[in-house]
């Protein structure tokens, strides 16, 4: 019956006790709110890192990342790549050959990544013809065609159609030099990786490469040093690459998240960051409960008295004082996570443009869209937070109920 | 002994700043069956008596015994617990809790006292029907005349069987009609069922329906006497 009574009890003053519960549902909903906007921001930053720079998995000899040398090649890359598409969770492979070097244009030069590809294969993996700003993606069939963004072409004085020059040290342990023309400018809004690197055709870059060689053209077809692959299931990433790893022990095999560690990061992050919002929103609710209940309790003085009078002890008082706090604090929680799960179903579907906000997310490798995203353990984290913060806030309103003494609440009578 | 037994009870409120003597020296017996009226002009000390009777207060010096046992040590639960098991209250007003529907004011104390449902049941229905309400059993207090809720209130005392019932002014916010009839309602209970009640109240036609009237001056008793 100390149930019964303590539901009533809300209802007597219906009007305050409204507002609490719609406070309370409010705080919920506000609190899904913004970690669905902030886990949505997390995963467009990824999903534009994996499709623009990392890819889901990365293969490389296990030297590569140290040294980034040149004669560390991956043996057999190119029927390693139709071992890979068989793979059911593969959807996509490219296979580059990458060098370091220098890039000169007739003012000025810098130092780049050259990611040499096969446009096919790229185009379904990184880099596509969507990405390209001015000039077309590798179309027309001539030799030493080069991508690079605007970005590095405004740092470099030049424009669509200008020569370059590209120093690098060859297989041999050469430094050698080629021209090469501008025919696409790219942007994928990642401006390190955008001043930091520009594309070439696969088969220029390798036989620059083994030039000095003298069986170059056996060497020159099998020359790679990345593979990059795409997955139809992103959720599969480490489960496909412990397979290729004992597969490929010769490789090192990694995921985006070690391939990129500030992914990882961000991502962990994101998923404390519901934590404070929900924390500093409860927080803030808090004082609202108590006083609540301390008015109810001061309201009620003369019949918490009549209780205790007539044999209702201490503790029954304080569980009843509290359970009306439980009950005044959980009544919000179903509306507040319904019109949160509303929300974040809703902008998760038609996402939120931003853009007329800012571009600046473009500049972080963002697109202007947010899709709102919640995981599910975030809405038992709210009910979990809720129950705490409510049996928090009953404890000072309850004590504050069974220090009164029954004679002097009678004598007010 | 009887079922009260007071012992040269005195109360002296705010002893250290301004005393206010409220009881000086109070002795006196009740015995089982009894129908008692505590009387005498306003600040005299008779709600000071009940309480100290009821354990709601303690008093400076002096014993208070009911049914033989010796409250005066009982800490606050303690005392919250026998007042649950062997006293019944009815107050002036406030006595039912609102949100309660007048079965469930009846059957809450036994509640307390963790007995069966089907006890609360029936004595629940017994009791109400003994203060003429079994036809407004659900009805909350709101929805009763005063003298309903006195008369709810007086059910909800003798829920859990008391040793007696202490009532301080009942019929102070009754009209005279109401008041009567909680009156006839007392003095049955008391001659078919042996009720014992103690009360304090000001009206004159409350003291004629006592059998015993004691009468209280300046927190002493001035005369006890007994009618028949
Ligand atoms: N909490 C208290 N603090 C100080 N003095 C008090 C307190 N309660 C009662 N008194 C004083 O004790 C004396 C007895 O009061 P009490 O209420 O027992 O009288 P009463 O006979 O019930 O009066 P009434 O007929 O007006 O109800 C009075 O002088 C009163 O002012
Ligand atoms: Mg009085």
């Amino acid at each position: 019956m100390i149930y019964l009574m303590a539901w009533r009890n809300i209802w007597r003053n219906p009007t305050r006790s409204r507002v609490v519960i719609l406070a309370i549902a409010l705080g919920i909903w506000a609190a899904l709110f913004m970690s669905g906007f902030a886990t949505g921001m997390m995963r467009n930053y990824i999903q534009n890192a994996i499709t623009n720079v990392v890819s889901h998995i990365q293969i490389h000899h296990p030297e590569y990342q140290a040294d980034n040398n040149v004669r560390y090649t991956i043996p057999g890359a190119d029927s390693l790549r139709k071992t890979l598409l068989a793979i059911p969770e593969v959807k996509a492979v490219s296979v580059r050959t990458l060098v370091n070097g220098m890039i000169a244009s007739s003012q000025t030069a810098r130092g780049v990544q050259v990611k040499a590809i096969t446009p096919g294969e790229e185009a379904t993996v990184g880099l596509s013809a969507d990405k390209i700003v001015e000039g077309d993606f590798f179309a027309e069939d001539r030799k030493n065609n080069l991508l690079m963004s605007k970005k590095l072409a405004d740092r470099l004085h030049v424009a669509l159609r200008s020569k370059v020059v590209l120093t690098f040290q060859d297989l041999g342990g050469n430094i050698t030099s080629a021209a090469f023309r501008i025919t696409g400018l790219y942007a994928i809004g990642d401006e390190p990786f955008e001043e930091g690197h520009v594309f070439v055709r696969r088969q220029d870059l390798n036989r620059l490469l083994v030039a000095d060689l003298t069986d170059s053209l056996n060497v020159e077809q099998h020359l790679a040093h990345e593979i990059a692959l795409l997955l139809s299931t992103p959720d599969q990433v480490d489960p496909v690459q412990a397979e290729l790893q004992k597969r490929l022990p010769g490789l090192r095999i990694e995921t985006y998240r070690e391939v990129a560690p500030d992914l990882r990061l961000y991502e962990s992050q994101v998923q404390s960051v519901s934590w404070v919002y929900l924390i500093v929103i409860m927080l803030a609710l808090v004082f609202g409960i108590i006083n609540t209940m301390l008015m109810t309790v001061l309201e009620r003085y003369k019949e918490l008295g009549m209780l205790m009078a007539i044999g209702m002890n201490k503790w029954r008082v304080f569980r009843m004082i509290m359970l009306e706090t439980l009950f005044l604090s959980l009544a919000g929680a179903p509306l507040g996570l319904l019109l949160g799960w509303g929300t974040i179903t809703f902008l998760g579907h038609r996402g939120l443009d931003l853009s007329r906000f800012s571009d600046a997310l473009a500049q972080f490798g963002m697109s202007n869209v947010v899709y709102f995203a919640v995981p599910q353990e975030t809405y038992a984290q709210a009910v979990f937070i809720l129950v705490c913060t409510a049996f928090l806030a009953s404890l000072y309103p309850a004590w504050k109920a069974i220090r009164l003494r029954p004679v002097e609440a009678i004598r007010r009578i | 002994m009887g079922v009260i037994h007071v012992e040269g009870v005195s109360k002296i409120y705010n002893p250290d700043k301004i005393p206010v003597t409220a009881l000086q020296g109070v002795s006196l017996t009740i015995e089982a069956g009894e129908f008692t009226a505590i009387v005498g002009p306003s600040g005299s000390g008779k709600t000071t008596l009940l309480n100290v009777i009821g354990g709601l207060d303690r008093p400076t010096s002096g014993r208070v015994a009911v049914g033989g046992h010796e409250i005066t040590g009982l800490s606050d639960n303690e005392l919250i617990d026998f007042r649950k098991e062997h006293i019944g209250f009815v107050f002036q007003a406030y006595n039912l809790i609102p949100v309660l529907t007048a079965r469930e004011n009846v059957s809450f104390v036994m509640l307390l006292q963790n007995r069966p449902a089907a006890e609360r049941e029936a004595r629940t229905q017994e009791l109400l029907a003994a203060v003429g309400l079994e036809d407004q059993i659900d009805k909350r207090p709101a929805e009763l005349s005063g003298g309903q809720q006195q008369r709810v209130a007086v059910a909800r005392a003798l829920a859990p069987k008391p040793a007696f019932i202490l009532a301080d002014e009942p019929t102070a916010n009754l009209d005279s009609h109401s008041a009567s009839n909680l009156l006839d309602i007392m003095a049955r209970l008391n001659e078919e069922e042996g009720v014992t009640f103690l009360f304090s109240t000001h009206d004159q036609r409350v003291i004629d329906r006592a059998r015993r009237v004691i009468t209280l001056v300046d927190g002493a008793i001035a005369r006890d006497e007994y009618r028949s």
